[in-house]
């Protein structure tokens, strides 16, 4: 079943190389026979536990290690629906924005590489996942024409250093230890200035490409940049590749003593995000770059409960990572599809086109407005698990001032750049008139994964028990 | 691992040196094709250092060099290959957009 | 029916207005008829829903419905006396709110969005009043910010915008503070249902420090919506919402989901042991009488009849909070009946600022001379509704100051009762005025927008029959308060609940 949810896509990816014609029906199937499957590893996973793979049948210090936890599985998940609610929404807006044809099978190979990097345990193998990630992620970007180009290429040779420092960092590891997966990495540990070079160099270029404060200046162009589809898999998918890696790094190599180093540099970038991605959120006159800077913002939380958790090492904290991840992967997908739908069609890359929107566009003002509102972290939504299991993480560890007071602080900034775009919706003085009649088919895809992320909280019981078993 | 013999240090200064120059004509050089040059020295560096460590020796039983760092090396160049190709096309496309004379091309 | 029917009867309680106000988003503006037909079936059923409910709580029964959320706060939805009051005051509310809107806003842009919106925001007053724990209390209360703020900026105007915006610093801070009270709370006892008595009372002794951080965050949170001292600014510029929305904001949902939120606090969280044993209730007093004088005081200097109405608001629901943290039985009494007898006298007022502003144009105090005479129903309302509010018999004021009085007495507490007294006079000045202006003083010129909205009434029917409905009620509460079915003898039955645990 691994197996075929990598084959799959990659399969569909080459066959819409041969057949462009037929190239969007073939990545929404592939998307979707994708989805079940990995709704069935996930169900299977949950159940038996976990299940590990020797590639090519190689005995264990020279086949690549692959492992199928419940966290690799919902993160499968979440990108195969995604994938597949995106392509919906690029199939009904392909007459209007001139994707290309590119669009289809590049992604597709982004499912690859995600699922691929996911499964990955093996140091080498998420390079290659990382590369190959990082180069589509770029094609996509570039899709939108002559103005992308510039913040592509920027964009590529930033992911391309980012890279090369995890590769030093990998070949450096391997010349010590001999090993590349990681749980035989793990056995071997020692806690000396090499491995911890070794590692710093990895997580220098696993934040560069995630976009961790203070690396994150490339994002906002490039996400900005990219047309609305691909911005939204951008955002809620790729740069949460490389944080995996980093938390695969720092929650099963590193040794404690260099976890409580690294643990307060982290939880202050994660802060220092928040409050520099939220500030610049309310500052930027556009409206994608809002978004954007959102996401700098809101993986400050991610980056945040990284830092706590290898300081408490408290599995609550760490089931709050990964919901911030899912949360904010779901709501930003329907931030960014609601603000490119409405930016297409009032015509203007301004936050002032988007006035008077709840009457021109309600449905993707609202789906905007009800994402906002995981993003803040409002109940019941998937943000407010979340935050409620971070709070709670933290207050176990009788950690009772600071880092709520901190938390508290960043949620109002941010909402007080969701309400920034929402008041101005209300704006009735005088809306902007659209350009040609608003499509109701894409805003109700935008709308979409912004109920999922409320209808997270329903499940949220189950989700952080599952994620919890994961940190032990 | 493997020790290291004198020689090989000579090897291990040279690699490091690449990866070094590479770093900084990287952060210094703003324009991109200097850029991925640089980021070309960077990995011609990291292979290198890939290359020394498989080294076990000339004389035991076994005197291969490691195959994994081999194998490693062949994937990290086709990666690199790849990704500068990729970096140029890219590259390519923002020149006449620059000069704003030339007419767009087909894509290819 | 089933047992199994009236458990879900809570969720139908909600759903009876959630539904018709998402049907309502969808519609057309031009299909009046559809919109007001849905609008007042949701009422109907609800209405009926709360009937059965009501004879079922007071025959002894509890309604307990829960879904899976959070570890240890579950989505509880729970039908118990004190719920039901906050209910029912809410659901006949909206009746006469929705009927004062459809004339108010007939022939506006915009009104399936205004409904819509109107309807969530009913569905999470009445979510409110039902929640079970805190968790859900928490989730209804950000659902009301959410709901509230589209209507508050309805017109659209910079001014709205401006109001809106504070509205929202005000209460999303408010509701931030409050979850992190909550989940202060929860991480030492976790959330387990409201229960009379409180469920603290375990830990008291080793977690005295927690508790009280906890409980001041929560009440800064739920103060921010209660209007409490220093965080009632929103309140009064929130003002320039059309006429229903402020009467839905002053009499049922936002203002009393912060006093419902505190009576709650402290009765079913905390419980008056622990809130002794741990000193919580002086503060809170002192800090809501201080809040009762600075509203009436304020009052007493505005112009704007709205601004005058919203500042009387702020101290006026503050009598609920002095009433509950006097923690004896008769204030409780006090507190809880003022509830709902301030609501509907609040909304009676703001009703006929409503139509003096619709059918005359009158939007200051000094323009209101002699409108006796030309609105003579609407002025006997707004009379009547002011007389309560003072205090004078036989209207509802008079009982809920009689209670709360009898409960300063009771609980020793003379302060408040001087507070008590120095209030109603300020009441007095401020409303009196206004009355004397209305039926003694001669007209000054031309009304500054006249129209006439009705060839026989003075004023359109849909404008006037909500607000003698509700005087007729404020009447009704005062003359038969003694009755099985006044307010004042449920907030008895809930107290008898609350102070006869063990």
């Amino acid at each position: 079943m691994i197996i075929l949810l990598l084959v799959l896509p990659l399969l569909s990816a080459l066959l819409m190389l041969l057949w462009p014609r037929i190239a969007p029906l073939l990545a929404l199937l592939s998307a979707a026979a994708s989805s079940m499957l990995a709704l069935q590893l996930l169900l299977q996973v949950a159940e038996q536990g976990s299940r590990y793979m020797l590639l090519a049948g190689w005995p264990s210090p020279l086949a690549i290690a692959w492992q199928a936890d419940t966290l690799s599985c919902l993160l499968i998940l979440l990108t195969t629906v995604l994938q597949l609610l995106v392509g919906f929404y690029a199939f009904a807006t392909r007459s209007r924005d001139k994707l290309g044809q590119g669009f289809w099978p590049l992604s597709s190979l982004l499912q690859v590489s995600l699922t691929a990097l996911w499964l990955s345990r093996d140091l080498f193998n998420l390079y290659v996942c990382l590369e190959l990630l990082g180069l589509v992620a770029v094609a996509l970007v570039s899709l939108s024409g002559r103005s992308a180009v510039k913040p592509a290429l920027n964009y590529l040779l930033l992911s391309l250093f980012g890279s090369l420092c995890y590769l030093l960092g990998v070949v450096l590891l391997y010349g010590m230890y001999g090993v590349l997966d990681i749980a035989g990495l793990a056995r071997s540990w020692q806690t000396d200035w090499l491995s911890s070079s070794a590692l710093s160099l990895m997580s220098l270029g696993l934040m560069l490409k995630a976009a961790l404060w203070p690396l994150h200046a490339w994002l906002p162009s490039a996400h900005a940049a990219a047309p609305a589809p691909v911005s939204a898999l951008l955002s809620a998918l790729v740069v949460k590749g490389p944080l995996f890696i980093l938390s695969l790094l720092w929650l099963q190599l590193a040794s404690v003593a260099q976890a409580q180093a690294a643990a307060l540099l982290f939880a202050v970038a994660g802060l220092a995000a928040l409050l520099f991605g939220g500030w610049s959120a309310l500052r930027t006159p556009f409206s994608k770059n809002l978004v954007a800077y959102s996401t700098v913002a809101q993986l400050g939380y991610v980056t945040l409960a990284l830092g706590l958790m290898l300081k408490f090492d408290q599995p609550l904290i760490f089931a709050a990572l990964w919901l911030f991840v899912l949360a904010h992967a779901l709501a930003k997908a329907a931030c960014f599809l609601a603000v490119g739908e409405m930016s297409a069609t009032l015509g203007g890359k301004r936050l002032t086109t988007l006035k008077g929107a709840s009457q021109t566009m309600p449905l993707a003002m609202f789906a905007f407005a009800v994402a906002g509102g995981s993003l803040i972290g409002l109940p019941p939504s998937g943000g407010f698990v979340a935050k409620w299991a971070l709070l709670q993480g933290l207050w176990l560890q009788g950690e009772l001032l600071l880092w709520p007071l901190a938390l508290v602080f960043a949620t109002l900034l941010s909402a007080a750049y969701v309400f920034r775009v929402v008041a101005l919706a209300f704006d009735r003085a005088d809306p902007v008139a659209p350009d040609f009649a608003p499509q109701v088919l894409p805003q109700w895809l935008a709308l979409l994964p912004a109920l999922a992320v409320w209808a997270m909280a329903l499940f949220s019981e189950t989700l952080l028990q599952l994620l919890r078993l994961e940190a032990l | 691992m493997t020790e290291l013999s004198e020689s090989l240090l000579l090897f291990l200064i040279t690699a490091a040196s690449l990866v070094a120059v590479g770093v900084y004509g990287f952060i210094i050089g703003p324009e991109p094709l200097r850029r991925i040059l640089a980021l070309n020295i960077i990995s011609a560096g990291i292979f290198m250092l890939m290359v020394v460590l498989a080294y076990r020796g000339y004389d035991s039983a076994q005197a291969t060099a490691d195959p994994v760092l081999q194998a490693l090396v062949l994937t990290g160049l086709v990666v690199a290959l790849s990704a500068t190709a990729f970096a140029l096309t890219l590259l390519a496309r923002l020149e006449p957009s620059s000069e704003n004379s030339a007419p767009e091309g087909p894509e290819q | 029916m089933s047992s199994f029917w009236l458990n879900y009867l809570p969720v139908a309680i909600i759903l009876s207005s959630l539904l018709p106000g998402l049907i309502i988003f969808t519609l057309k503006e031009q299909q009046v008829k559809l919109r007001i037909s849905l609008n007042l079936l949701g009422v109907t059923v609800k209405l009926i829903l709360v009937l059965i409910m009501w004879q079922a709580v007071k025959a002894g029964n509890i309604f307990y419905f829960s879904l899976p959320f959070l570890p240890g706060a579950d989505l509880v939805l729970q039908g118990d006396a004190l719920s039901l009051l906050f209910v029912v005051l809410s659901s006949v509310l909206w009746l006469a709110t929705t009927i004062y809107a459809i004339g108010y806003l007939e022939n506006s842009p915009l009104r399936s969005r205004f409904f819509g919106y109107f309807s969530l925001c009913v569905s999470a007053t009445v979510g409110l009043a039902l929640s079970g724990n805190l968790v859900s209390f928490l989730l209804f209360y950000e659902l009301l910010t959410l709901a509230t703020f589209p209507l508050v900026v309805h017109r659209g105007t910079p001014e709205s915008l401006a109001a809106g915006r504070r509205y929202l610093a005000y209460t999303l801070t408010g509701g931030l503070l409050l979850l992190t009270g909550i989940a202060l709370l929860h991480s030492v006892v976790q959330s387990p249902q409201f229960i009379p008595g409180g469920y603290v009372s375990a830990v008291v002794a080793e977690h005295a420090g927690l508790l009280t951080v906890a409980f001041a965050l929560m009440i800064v949170g739920l103060g921010v919506k209660a209007a409490l001292l220093p965080l009632h600014g929103w309140l009064p510029q929130a003002m320039v919402a059309p006429a229903p929305v402020s009467a839905l904001l002053h009499a049922v949902a936002v203002v009393k989901a912060g006093a419902f939120g505190i009576i709650r606090l402290v009765y079913d969280v905390f419980g008056v042991d622990s809130m002794q044993q741990l000193q919580l209730a002086q503060p809170l007093m002192l800090l809501a009488a201080a809040t009762i004088l600075f509203g009436s005081w304020r009052a007493l200097a505005q112009q704007d009849i709205k601004r005058r109405l919203a500042y009387s608001t702020i101290s006026q629901v503050s009598y609920i909070t002095v009433g509950v943290a006097m923690l004896g039985p008769l204030a409780a009494v006090g507190g809880l009946v003022h509830l709902v007898h301030q609501g509907v006298m609040k909304i009676t007022l703001f009703f006929c600022a409503g139509n003096y502003a619709e059918t005359l144009g009158v939007h200051k105090i000094r323009e209101l001379n002699g409108a006796g005479r030309r609105m003579p129903l609407t002025s006997a309302a707004f009379t009547l509704a002011a007389l309560g509010m003072i205090g004078i018999p036989p209207t509802a004021g008079f009982i809920s100051k009689w209670y709360l009085g009898l409960g300063a007495v009771a609980t020793d507490n003379n302060l408040i009762l001087m507070v008590f007294v120095l209030s109603g006079l300020l009441n007095a000045g401020y409303f009196l005025p206004i009355v004397y202006r209305l039926w003694f003083l001669p007209q000054r010129g031309s009304w500054p927008e006249d129209q006439r909205l009705s060839a026989t009434l003075e004023t359109h029917w849909m404008l006037l029959l909500p607000l003698l409905f509700t005087a007729l009620l404020i009447i009704l509460m005062g003359l038969f308060a003694s009755t099985g079915v006044s307010p004042l003898s449920w907030a008895q039955l809930i107290v008898e609940r609350e102070f006869s645990y063990d």
